[in-house]
């Protein structure tokens, strides 16, 4: 699990992001899978206010208030779901590496201003959403047991890999 | 500009458009319906006269619009599960797409009465 999960960070120059987590052996649980795609959603989210704080370019911040919407009504179905389904997500390694490593990322953003800081939420966007996209695809759907959950993750990963085409977009237009 | 109806859930949005439909293009009007599914509206071309009700049903977890390109007509905000209805005006270039989520397009060709 720790290679695989390195190696798809690795493939956008994200490695450092989440550095020598200490994740199981085994592939995640459905619960596990629930409490870190829930994260990580929490996590774009706090990103984007930042961005919404600081940045006064048009197209990063109507990104930004994308972020926010479309990964708050990803979570409150994430809920409802979990709800439905009498689970409890649960805390794991990935999920606090995730939080570990952004409260860095937040960090550094907010030591940003003007274009730079532009850039820099421009890049990491992109950069999220596709080590997102991937861990989502090649991870988390394949080994997910139940199947209401899988249809959910699939159905989620539209929704990334449409803020990840949106992002590159964001990011050819800094340049 | 169409008439938007901001509706929700099956029975009023059946009176509204019942309502909208009678009101503005008399009983031949129809009303079909798009589905907003996997980041796309199904069927994403259609054929409608001025009057016809369209109603987009959003099955994606996002929130959606369908908003005409040339600024002519919009739903509001479409969540999951929920619907919005519009009526073809009598003029308007059809294209339309969602204002979140642009890659998202669709065409109207409006046909005269």
């Amino acid at each position: 699990m720790k290679s695989r999960i390195t190696f798809a960070l690795a493939v956008v120059g994200l490695t450092a992001m989440i550095a020598s987590p200490p994740y199981a052996a085994d592939p995640l649980s459905d619960v596990e899978i629930a409490h870190a795609a829930y994260t990580a959603d929490d996590l774009d989210i706090a990103y984007a206010k930042i961005a919404l704080e600081k940045s006064k370019t048009s197209a990063i911040r109507e990104f930004a208030e994308l972020m926010v919407k479309d990964h708050t009504a990803a979570n409150q179905a994430a809920l409802a779901l979990v709800k439905k389904l009498g689970v409890t997500p649960k805390d794991n390694a990935f999920s606090q590496a995730l939080v570990k490593n952004g409260e860095a990322k937040k960090a550094e953003l907010r030591g940003l201003s003007g274009a730079a800081f532009d850039k820099a939420y421009a890049q990491n966007e992109l950069a999220y959403h596709q080590v997102v996209v991937k861990t989502v695809a090649e991870q988390w759907i394949p080994t997910i047991q139940n199947a209401e959950f899988k249809k959910f993750m699939t159905d989620a990963n539209e929704i990334f890999r449409v803020h990840q085409a949106h992002a590159q977009h964001m990011v050819d237009g800094l340049k | 500009m169409g008439i938007l109806l901001p509706v929700s859930g099956v029975v009023p949005l059946a009176f509204a458009l019942a309502l909208a439909v009678c009101a503005s293009a008399g009983a031949s009007a129809r009303t079909i319906d798009v589905v907003i599914e996997h980041f796309a509206f199904m069927p994403a071309q259609i054929e409608v006269m001025p009057g016809d009700a369209i109603v987009f049903t959003n099955r994606d977890i996002t929130p959606h619009t369908a908003t005409a390109t040339d600024g002519s007509w919009t739903t509001k905000d479409i969540a999951s599960g929920k619907s919005e209805a519009i009526v073809i005006p009598a003029k308007g270039d059809g294209a339309y797409f969602c204002k979140y989520h642009p890659v998202m397009k669709g065409r109207l060709t409006i046909k005269p009465p």
